[in-house]
């Protein structure tokens, strides 16, 4: 159960990477500090200024979005024409400096910071299997949320552009898609979906400038997993990679954990390197 | 031999003149830049000249410096043996990783190397057996008899032999048909192989050309800490040695020396404020890339034009974009 928990924010952090993967090429390997940040906020929001938790969870997202734009306006839009490699080489800048910066805010190295629990911390009982309540909420939140994602790129005009500036940003310019501004949004997106798995997953785990970079990387393996580029294969991926990684932490050993993504990794890159759902594109021209 | 050549000659040779005038500090932070020249000049080798993203540096240095450690003060292998097996191990197990993952497009060797920097870390800090656990291992100073050196001293001509070596050997590789493929393959794999390069095999050479400069680095660096622990090989050192590469000059040997220089003086200058490194390097990176793009070798290079070997990567053209 706490797999499929962890498998959900696994998934939607993967989600926002591949949001903004489609759409502008580019990995974010500022990723894990959004989500981290999302966290750090949601704890500011609750314990220092007394908003509930319901209220926090907008909030922080708005903010963390507002940070996804600012980025791109600020930062990589100015990147557009350099090689591909400057860019990524510019968002593992930016992800050191914000850990800098939240480690200035919230606390240095080894102190951990906790949010009281939204919901009675007693076990329920479900099918006889005892569950934390925390982490039903968090399940049905991330599956909530992920849902409302999917539908805003099939249903909506602005998902259909963000789609359509990923397949091919030319055309969509003659279509009169304003590119730039699309990817602005995506950007925003992204980190928006990253901060909010950041303040769902706030209330179950400690909060250390550090939990960004450990969790990008089950984020990588979720997306190799379910094949680069696929938004559905980003979402199965995260699930898998939360299931397989407290399988192992259960019936072979706990300190599988922590190296569980680098073992996917290298597997489905030997065996399938495609992933689950086949590859966006497996070698850029 | 052009005026670029004989002011990198120039500055090695001065350094060798170190000894005579310093104390044991300063020749301490001047092996440590040696020792970061050498991962710099492997780093901007692969990020710069290639275009391949790749993050296992810093754990194939710590690699190096494991390998050596258990070597010589496990298995009582003499340095000069063991520093070279050291690279090696670093070079072996660096492709055995990276191998699946460069048959494919570049993102898949970032995310896969980046796995393997926190696989790394882990594995220093866990397996205790053979890397002492987080209180890591002790490395006995290097004896350099029959030569009449301290061991400091005798350390500091070491690195600066290897790293002048190194340097020399990287600027003539690059410029042969082996240097050029590299720069082919950052600005399209797809021209690159229509023009018969062997695109996998020339990406694993300058990988492996990498990880061995890292293992050495390593091999290098265990003795003058005198001590191998995990925290030396964190995190930090994937900002620190992508700082040491954009700063100095993507693409611009010259311009890793002079970054790797930079880079451990300002550590050095930081040494007081810990909390503020990540986004001083973090910062360096962005600020770099955003207004510098050459880095402070591009810089030289337009102010007094020398000539260097190939160029830091072009702007790719996107006929969108401008709008």
């Amino acid at each position: 159960m706490s797999g499929l928990t962890t498998g959900g924010i696994y998934a939607m952090v993967a989600l926002g990477l591949v949001v903004v993967y489609r759409s502008t090429g580019h990995i974010n390997f500022a990723h894990g500090e959004l989500y981290m940040i999302g966290g750090f906020l949601a704890y500011s929001f609750i314990t220092q200024l007394n908003i509930p938790y319901v209220a926090a969870l907008p909030l922080a997202v708005a903010a963390t979005f507002a940070l996804g734009a600012a980025t791109d306006r600020l930062i990589f839009r100015r990147l557009e024409h350099s090689h591909e490699t400057t860019l990524v080489l510019a968002t593992v800048g930016l992800s050191f400096m914000l850990k800098g910066i939240s480690r200035f805010f919230w606390g240095g190295r080894g102190e951990y910071l906790t949010i009281p629990p939204i919901v009675d911390p007693a076990p329920i009982f479900v099918f006889g299997i005892p569950v934390l309540a925390q982490q039903l909420v968090v399940l049905v939140a991330a599956i909530v949320i992920m849902f409302a994602c999917l539908l805003f790129f099939r249903l909506t005009i602005a998902g259909k552009m963000m789609q359509a500036v990923a397949e091919n940003p030319l055309a969509a310019y003659l279509t009169g898609i304003r590119v730039e501004q699309v990817r602005t949004w995506t950007w925003g997106a992204g980190a928006a979906i990253a901060g909010a798995a950041g303040v769902l997953i706030a209330p179950l785990s400690l909060l250390t400038p550090d939990m960004g970079f450990s969790l990008l990387i089950k984020a990588f393996a979720a997306t190799v997993l379910g094949g680069l580029g696929s938004v559905a294969g980003a979402i199965v991926g995260g699930f898998c990679v939360g299931l397989i990684e407290s399988l192992a932490g259960g019936y072979v050993s706990s300190s599988l954990q922590d190296v569980s993504a680098f073992i996917i990794i290298m597997i489905v890159l030997i065996a399938r390197p495609t992933g689950l759902f086949g590859a966006f594109r497996l070698r850029r021209a | 031999m052009n005026a670029f050549t004989r002011l990198v000659a120039v500055c090695f040779a001065l350094a060798a003149l170190l000894p005579l005038i310093s104390n044991r500090y300063t020749l301490f932070i001047g092996d440590a830049m040696l020792v970061q020249i050498i991962l710099a000049i492997g780093l901007n080798l692969l990020v710069g000249y290639a275009g391949l993203l790749a993050f296992m540096n810093g754990a194939l240095f710590g690699v190096g410096a494991y390998a050596l450690a258990v070597l010589h003060d496990g298995q009582h292998w003499p340095y000069w043996l063991a520093l070279p097996v050291s690279g090696v191990v670093a070079m072996v197990i660096g492709v055995a990783i990276a191998l699946p993952a460069l048959r494919l497009s570049g993102l898949y060797l970032a995310l896969a190397t980046v796995a393997f920097a926190q696989f790394a870390l882990w594995a220093f800090t866990h397996w205790d057996r053979v890397t002492g656990g987080p209180s890591g291992l002790k490395v006995t100073p290097t004896d350099f008899y029959p030569f009449p050196v301290s061991s400091e001293t005798g350390q500091f001509y070491l690195s600066l032999l290897v790293a002048a070596a190194i340097f020399w050997l990287t600027r003539n590789l690059l410029r042969s048909r082996i240097g050029r493929a590299f720069v082919a393959i950052r600005e399209s794999e797809t021209a690159a192989e229509a023009m018969a390069i062997d695109v996998t095999r020339t990406k694993t050479l300058a990988y492996a050309l990498a990880a061995l400069y890292a293992g050495i680095a390593g091999g290098l660096f265990a003795p003058l800490l005198g001590l191998v622990v995990p925290e030396s090989f964190d995190l930090f050192q994937v900002v620190f040695q992508f700082a040491m590469v954009v700063v100095g000059g993507m693409g611009s040997l010259a311009g890793s020396v002079l970054g790797a220089a930079l880079m451990v003086w300002l550590q050095e200058g930081l040494r007081a404020f810990k909390d503020l490194q990540e986004i001083a390097f973090g910062g360096l990176i962005l600020l770099t890339v955003l207004f510098l793009p050459g880095g402070v070798a591009g810089l030289l290079r337009a102010r007094f034009g020398w000539r260097e070997p190939l160029h830091r990567p072009t702007q790719r053209h996107q006929p969108h974009a401008s709008a």
